[in-house]
């Protein structure tokens, strides 16, 4: 999926002093475990997600087929 | 099984598939047409919702709301109310629901039902799974001749808690109809599918209650809607609540009202009651469109006519305590999601039950304002709640007409349908617009199926400059807010900071908060324009690697990033 969501709520400032090694990124965590879950195996985004998955395939790599 | 589907394929040069709903009380039948709209197909009665009964008089076999009018005069050769029946066993059915119509009874590992089915001679005796086999044949045949070339394929709808075995019994029956089961989806399902299929609808990513509320059972079940993927969360289910209940309370009403003047209860004898519910459903159907209804029996009892009206204010007086177990179930299924009636963004109403206005309006003073309830007495655009989950399975069967039954079942895998979901939401920090509050905007939200990717604008500060982006965790907090004194906060899951603990039961108002849990990763942007915009985009795999872009627009270049997956993945693949 890649609509774009408009937010209306301002970005924060750069603080003074901020600085990161790496073109201005810094990974700072990572992400708390997922829970497995079961999708419901109807509607087209659904087999769409199928068909990448069995053929192994990423978002963008299915969207230039 | 795969042989003999294929065989079925292959006679058939082509597949042509339809949508099922199978319910106790009624069926439907739906076709996408070749411009991708569903239409529930109406039989040779021109009903769309179709009685799932069967019945036999002379030898002669009647099907639907034909069948339903014979209960009164042949009620022991007249078999109704036995989906449930399907793939159980004797001791585990209730045979509340066919005290009317013929007896279900054990048949060695089945369930049978005696009927009389030729003109004279012995009483055959059909497996629930016959009995099923015809009725599916009735309504392919239906379906046959609506499409204009035979039928042989169709995506069938089932509750939540359908076991395997009612599966296969139902697959095995739809079978002997000559339907091949290209998949069977759950009624709740199908119903959100049947909304988000039309052209109208924007995909977004939603909490959905669908409520189920059919003839003699209801279901609830709480659904997460993210991009189009659907988890079901939650469901609740009562097996004694639904329009039987509400049919019930029209009987007490009207018999109650005969025997002031009759002395005589009509509820007595199995004929005069047959005749009354068979009114009083009529009346009840008649109550969700006008606001009088009347209802008229000859010879109720004893050879004396009945005749009387009911106003719908009455009837949701005497039905009050129905209609409050109705709302029960849905708050029951919210919390055993976790979740709080204010999470829910949009309601399903489904089912013939939901066509009364009171229990629409009812639920949807459960919810906040900004929740959408669909049904026909709130929302102008809702679909017919009857015609709701068929048409998702019309729309199922469409999208899966042209696959090999390979891919379909390789498609519904547990190796492809369970995934990893986000157990937390993703967004970016802003501030409010006096710069001091840090607020959590979520992007990819809660129980999001991975992989997934979202991407935001954000505007920058007013006179643009470095800018800072801040990806996040977030979790998502009920506050509970007295209204005009201070706010104050009371926790409910998590460690929060303001915390005044002054129990006062004055008015309070309730609303979701987001607290920036854990920060994830950091990025600049450096020299954004006044007023100007910035795209940001992430993407986060199964093994919860996080990869984030982000750029001015307008701009050049932009930022990248990736953060690793977390070390010990216990949960995740």
């Amino acid at each position: 999926m890649s609509t774009t969501e408009a937010v209306h709520l301002p970005l924060p400032r750069l603080p003074e002093g901020w600085a990161a090694e790496d073109k201005d990124f810094k990974a700072v965590g990572c992400l708390s475990a997922a829970t497995r879950r079961n999708v419901e195996p109807v509607g087209p985004h659904f087999l769409a997600h199928a068909r990448r998955k069995r053929h192994r395939r990423t978002f963008s790599e299915d969207e230039r087929i | 099984m795969s042989d003999q589907a294929a065989a079925v394929a292959s006679d058939a040069t082509e597949r042509c598939a339809i949508g099922i709903s199978f319910g106790n009380s009624n069926s439907s039948i739906a076709f996408t047409s070749p411009d991708g709209k569903p239409e529930v197909i109406a039989n040779e009665d021109g009903d769309r919702h179709i009685p799932s009964i069967i019945s036999y008089v002379d030898g002669d076999e009647y099907h639907g709301t034909q069948a339903k009018s014979q209960i009164v005069r042949h009620p022991t050769d007249t078999v109704a109310y036995f989906r449930d029946f399907l793939g159980k066993e004797f001791k585990s059915i209730d045979p509340t629901p066919c005290h009317q119509s013929a007896h279900p009874q054990q048949h060695e590992s089945t369930i049978s039902f005696t009927v009389q089915e030729g003109t004279e001679g012995e009483k055959s005796t059909l497996t629930v799974s016959e009995v099923t086999t015809r009725h599916l044949r009735r309504l392919k045949n239906s379906a046959s001749e609506y499409v204009g070339k035979e039928v042989n394929a169709a995506v069938i709808t089932v509750p939540t808690n359908f076991t395997d075995a009612q599966r296969s019994a139902l697959m095995e029956a739809a079978k002997g109809a000559g339907i091949e089961v290209l998949q069977f989806i759950h009624e709740p399902v199908a119903a959100v599918v049947a909304y988000d299929a039309r052209p109208e609808a924007v995909v977004t990513d939603k909490l959905v209650v669908v409520a189920d509320l059919g003839g003699t059972r209801s279901d609830v079940t709480v659904i997460a809607s993210r991009g189009g993927m659907y988890t079901i969360l939650a469901t609740a289910h009562d097996y004694e609540l639904g329009g039987a209940q509400l049919d019930q309370v029209l009987i007490d009403h009207f018999a109650k009202e005969f025997i002031k003047k009759h002395k005589i209860d009509p509820r007595e004898e199995a004929r005069s009651l047959a005749k009354l519910k068979l009114e009083a459903e009529a009346t009840k159907k008649a109550l969700s469109i006008g606001t009088n209804a009347s209802l008229s029996i000859e010879s109720l009892a004893n050879g004396i006519d009945f005749t009387s009206n009911v106003n719908r204010l009455r009837y949701e007086l005497l039905s009050s305590k129905v209609f409050g177990s109705f709302t029960d179930l849905i708050k029951q299924a919210v919390q055993k999601a976790e979740l709080d009636l204010l999470d829910i963004d949009e309601i399903i109403l489904c089912g013939g039950t939901s066509h009364t206005p009171k229990i629409a309006r009812l639920v949807q003073s459960l919810f906040p304002e900004t929740t959408n309830v669909l049904a026909p007495a709130t929302s102008p655009t809702a679909i017919h709640p009857s015609d709701v989950a068929v048409r998702g399975a019309a729309i199922q069967a469409s999208l899966i007409e042209e696959f090999e039954m390979a891919d379909i079942e390789q498609s519904t895998h547990p190796m492809v349908t369970v995934t990893a979901h986000l157990a937390k939401a993703i967004g970016v920090q802003l501030i409010s617009s006096d710069e001091s509050n840090c607020i959590f905007k979520p992007l990819l939200n809660t129980e999001t199926a991975l992989p997934a990717r979202r991407s935001a604008q954000y505007p920058a500060p007013k006179d643009g400059g470095d800018v800072l982006i801040r990806i996040c965790e977030g979790t998502r907090e009920i506050k509970v807010k007295k209204v005009e004194p201070k706010p104050k906060a009371e926790d409910e899951d998590d460690d929060e900071d303001d915390d005044d603990d002054e129990e006062d039961e004055e008015e309070e108002v309730r609303e979701i908060a987001w607290n920036v849990s854990k920060p994830i990763a950091e990025f600049a942007i450096r020299d954004v324009k006044p007023q100007g915009k910035i795209e940001v985009m992430v993407s986060v795999n199964e093994h919860l690697a996080v990869q984030v872009t982000a750029r001015e627009i307008g701009g050049k270049g932009g930022v990248r990033g990736a953060v690793e997956p977390p070390q010990v993945v216990e949960n995740g693949a």
